[in-house]
C-alpha cells in the first residue's frame, strides 16, 4: 500500500465504494423481485380458491339438481344443472391452467375431473334422461346413495385443494412479508453504510491530499516571504511524496543560490571597498610628494631664492618625484600581479651583494637608526632577478625604519643554510599585534599605519612576497605588539659551478 | 617669546619636505615655529603663544583634527588663528566644524597660502 501512489489510491477506493452501492442495489431489487413473486404465488392462490369454489357451487347445483328430481320426478330440476354442465369444461380448464405449475394441486384437479366426468356420465346424464322420459321411474332411492357418496368424495377432495391453496396464500404472504422487511432492512442497511463510507473516502482524501497541499502552500508562503530554510517532513504515499520532495529540494535550491548571490555580493562590496581604499592611499600618498613638488617648483619659478637654495629644492622635486615614481611602480606591479604576470629576469647573482647595496642606499636616510649587516657567506648565489631582489630587501628596510619611529638598529643577516640563502632583517619598532598578523601581506594592508602617520600604499609586502615566491622561495615574518619584527625571506641556492 | 614685532607662525606638519616649502613660501617676515606631530604641536603653541597655527589633519599618532578641538577647548590657545590643510576636499566642513577659521587644500598654490597668511596676520614686516 506504501508504494500505490495517490491517484491509484483513490480509483481503488472509488471503485470499492462503486461496487459496495451495486451490491447494495443488487440486493434490493433481489429483494423487490422475490416480493413480487411472493405477491404473484399469494395472488394466484387466491384466484385458484376461488376457480375451486365455482367449481365446487357447479358440483352442488349437479346434487342439488338430481337431488330435486329424485324427490319430484320434476326434470326441471335439472335446468341448473344442464347450464352448469356446459359451464364445466372451461371451469375445470381454467382451474387446471391455475395449479399447472403445482403438481400435487394438479393431481387433485385431475381426480376432480375424473370424479366430476364420472358423476356426471353415471348419475346426471342418465338420471336426466330417465327424468325425462319417466318421471315416476326416477323416484327411487337406490341411485341417490351412491350419488351422495360420489359427491362427498368430491367434496373431500375440494376441500383438500381448498385448504392447500389456503395453506399457499398464507405461505406467501408470510414469505412476501419477510421479504419485504427484509428489503427495507438491507436498503437501510446499505445506505448507512454507503454514506458511512462516503464519509470514510472524504476524510482519507482530506488526509491524504487537502492536508499535504495545504503544508505545502504554508510553507510556500513562508519561502515566498523569505524564509529559505523552512522544509517540509519528506514521505507520504505517491505524488503527495514527490511533491513534497520536489518542493525541498527547491526550497534548498533557492537557499544554496542565495548564499551564492550573498557571497559574490560580500566579494563585490569587499572589492568595492578595495577600490575606495585604493583610491583613498592613491590620493593621499601621490597628493603629499605632489604637494612638495609643485609648491617647490612654483617657488623656482615665481621667487627669488639663492643659487644654493635653489639646489636644495630641486633636490627635494627630485627626490620627491622618484618617490611618486616608486609608487605609480608598486601600482602597476599590484596590477600586474592580479593579472598574473610578474615578468622577471634570471640571472646568477650573488644575494649577499644586492643586500649590502640595499643597506648601503639606506644608511644615510635616517639619523635615528643604526643598520647593523652580518653577512656570513660570500657569494650567495641565486638564479633570480637583480633588480626585484633589490626591490624586496629595500622594501623590508624600508619597513623596518617606518615601523620603528622612535629609531634603533636594524639587523640585517644574509646567511646559506641547507640548500637555502636566508635573509632576515629584524627591527626595534612597534611590531604588528598578532590580530593585525593575518593580513599582513594581503594588498593595502597598513594595520596601524594609517592612524600612525606612517606612509605607504600597503603594496610593498605583497609585492615582495609575490616576487620571491616568483624565485620559487618563501616569506614570512615573526611579530608581537611592541617587540618589534623579523621579516624573513628563502630562495633556492644556484647550483655552483 | 616673540622678537621683535614679527608675529608667529606654527607650522605642524608631519612631512618634512612640506614643512619647508611652507616656511620658504610664508617667507622671512614671520617668526616660524615647526611641529613634526600634534603632542609636539600642542606644547609650541602654549609655549610660543603663536597668531597663526597651520594644521595638517593627517599627522602620526594624533590627527590634526584631535589638535584642532583640544586647542579650542584650552582657554589659553581658543582664540588663534587656525587654518587647516588637508589633502582631501571634504575634510573642509569637518574642520570647520571643529572651529578651523580658513582651509587649504593640498597640493596648494604658494601665492594661495601667502594670501590666506596675509588675510589672517596682515602684510609681514
Amino acid at each position: 500500500m506504501r508504494s500505490l501512489s495517490l491517484s491509484t489510491r483513490m480509483i481503488a477506493a472509488s471503485a470499492l465504494l462503486a461496487l459496495l452501492v451495486a451490491g447494495v442495489f443488487a440486493l434490493l431489487i433481489h429483494a423487490v423481485l422475490t416480493l413480487d413473486d411472493a405477491r404473484d404465488r399469494e395472488a394466484r392462490s387466491k384466484e385458484v380458491t376461488a376457480a375451486g369454489v365455482e367449481l365446487e357451487k357447479l358440483v352442488i347445483d349437479f346434487e342439488s339438481g338430481l337431488r330435486g328430481v329424485v324427490l319430484t320426478g320434476d326434470s326441471r330440476f335439472l335446468r341448473p344443472a344442464e347450464a352448469g354442465r356446459r359451464q364445466l369444461p372451461r371451469q375445470i380448464g381454467e382451474l387446471e391452467r391455475l395449479v399447472a405449475g403445482d403438481p400435487a394441486q394438479r393431481r387433485r384437479v385431475q381426480a376432480l375431473r375424473v370424479a366430476i366426468d364420472d358423476y356426471v356420465s353415471d348419475y346426471l346424464i342418465p338420471i336426466g334422461t330417465i327424468a325425462r322420459d319417466n318421471p315416476d321411474a326416477v323416484r327411487t332411492s337406490l341411485a341417490t346413495e351412491e350419488a351422495k357418496r360420489r359427491t362427498d368424495a368430491i367434496r373431500a377432495t375440494f376441500n383438500q385443494l381448498l385448504a392447500t391453496e389456503d395453506a399457499r396464500a398464507a405461505a406467501s404472504a408470510e414469505s412476501a412479508e419477510t421479504q419485504s422487511r427484509r428489503a427495507i432492512v438491507l436498503g437501510a442497511g446499505g445506505l448507512v453504510a454507503v454514506a458511512l463510507l462516503i464519509v470514510l473516502f472524504g476524510l482519507y482524501l482530506v488526509r491524504s491530499t487537502a492536508y499535504p497541499v495545504r503544508n505545502v502552500a504554508a510553507a510556500a508562503s513562508r519561502l515566498a516571504s523569505g524564509d529559505l530554510s523552512v522544509r517540509l517532513k519528506e514521505g507520504g504515499p505517491g505524488e503527495v511524496g514527490e511533491l513534497t520532495h520536489a518542493f525541498n529540494h527547491m526550497a534548498a535550491e533557492l537557499e544554496r543560490r542565495e548564499r551564492e548571490l550573498e557571497l559574490q555580493n560580500e566579494l563585490l562590496r569587499e572589492s568595492e571597498r578595495k577600490k575606495s581604499e585604493l583610491v583613498r592611499i592613491v590620493s593621499h600618498e601621490l597628493r603629499t610628494p605632489l604637494a612638495s613638488i609643485l609648491g617647490f617648483t612654483s617657488v623656482l619659478l615665481n621667487r627669488d631664492a639663492a643659487p644654493e637654495d635653489q639646489r636644495r629644492y630641486l633636490e627635494i622635486i627630485d627626490r620627491e618625484g622618484r618617490r611618486l615614481s616608486a609608487l605609480l611602480n608598486d601600482f602597476l606591479d599590484a596590477e600586474r600581479l592580479d593579472e598574473g604576470h610578474l615578468a622577471l629576469d634570471r640571472e646568477l647573482i650573488d644575494v649577499g651583494r644586492v643586500v649590502a647595496e640595499q643597506v648601503r642606499l639606506f644608511e644615510g636616510q635616517s639619523e635615528k637608526h643604526k643598520l647593523d649587516m652580518d653577512v656570513r657567506a660570500r657569494p650567495l648565489p641565486v638564479h633570480g632577478d637583480p633588480n626585484r631582489l633589490a626591490q624586496v630587501v629595500g622594501n623590508l628596510l624600508s619597513n623596518a625604519i617606518k615601523y620603528s619611529p622612535e629609531g634603533g638598529t636594524v639587523h640585517v643577516v644574509a646567511e646559506q643554510d641547507d640548500g637555502l640563502v636566508r635573509i632576515s632583517v629584524r627591527d626595534e619598532g612597534l611590531g604588528i599585534p598578532k590580530e593585525l598578523q593575518e593580513g599582513v601581506f594581503g594588498k593595502f594592508f597598513r594595520g596601524d599605519a594609517p592612524a600612525s602617520g606612517i606612509p605607504g600604499s600597503g603594496l610593498g609586502l605583497t609585492i615582495a612576497r609575490s616576487v620571491v615566491e616568483a624565485h620559487g622561495g618563501r616569506m614570512d615574518f615573526e611579530s608581537g605588539r611592541g617587540e618589534g619584527s623579523v621579516f624573513w625571506m628563502e630562495l633556492p641556492i644556484a647550483a655552483s659551478n | 617669546m616673540q622678537t621683535g614685532t614679527a608675529k608667529t607662525i606654527l607650522i605642524c606638519e608631519d612631512d618634512d619636505n612640506l614643512r619647508q616649502l611652507l616656511r620658504v613660501v610664508i617667507g622671512p617676515g614671520y617668526h616660524i615655529v615647526e611641529a613634526g606631530d600634534g603632542d609636539e604641536a600642542l606644547v609650541l603653541a602654549s609655549e610660543h603663544r603663536p597668531d597663526l597655527i597651520i594644521l595638517d589633519l593627517m599627522m602620526p599618532r594624533m590627527s590634526g583634527l584631535d589638535v584642532l578641538q583640544q586647542l579650542r577647548a584650552n582657554a589659553a590657545t581658543d582664540g588663534m588663528h587656525i587654518l587647516v590643510m588637508s589633502a582631501w576636499p571634504d575634510a573642509v566642513e569637518a574642520a570647520r566644524a571643529a572651529g578651523a577659521d580658513a582651509f587649504l587644500q593640498k597640493p596648494f598654490e604658494p601665492d594661495a597660502l601667502t594670501a590666506l597668511v596675509e588675510e589672517a596676520l596682515g602684510a609681514p614686516e
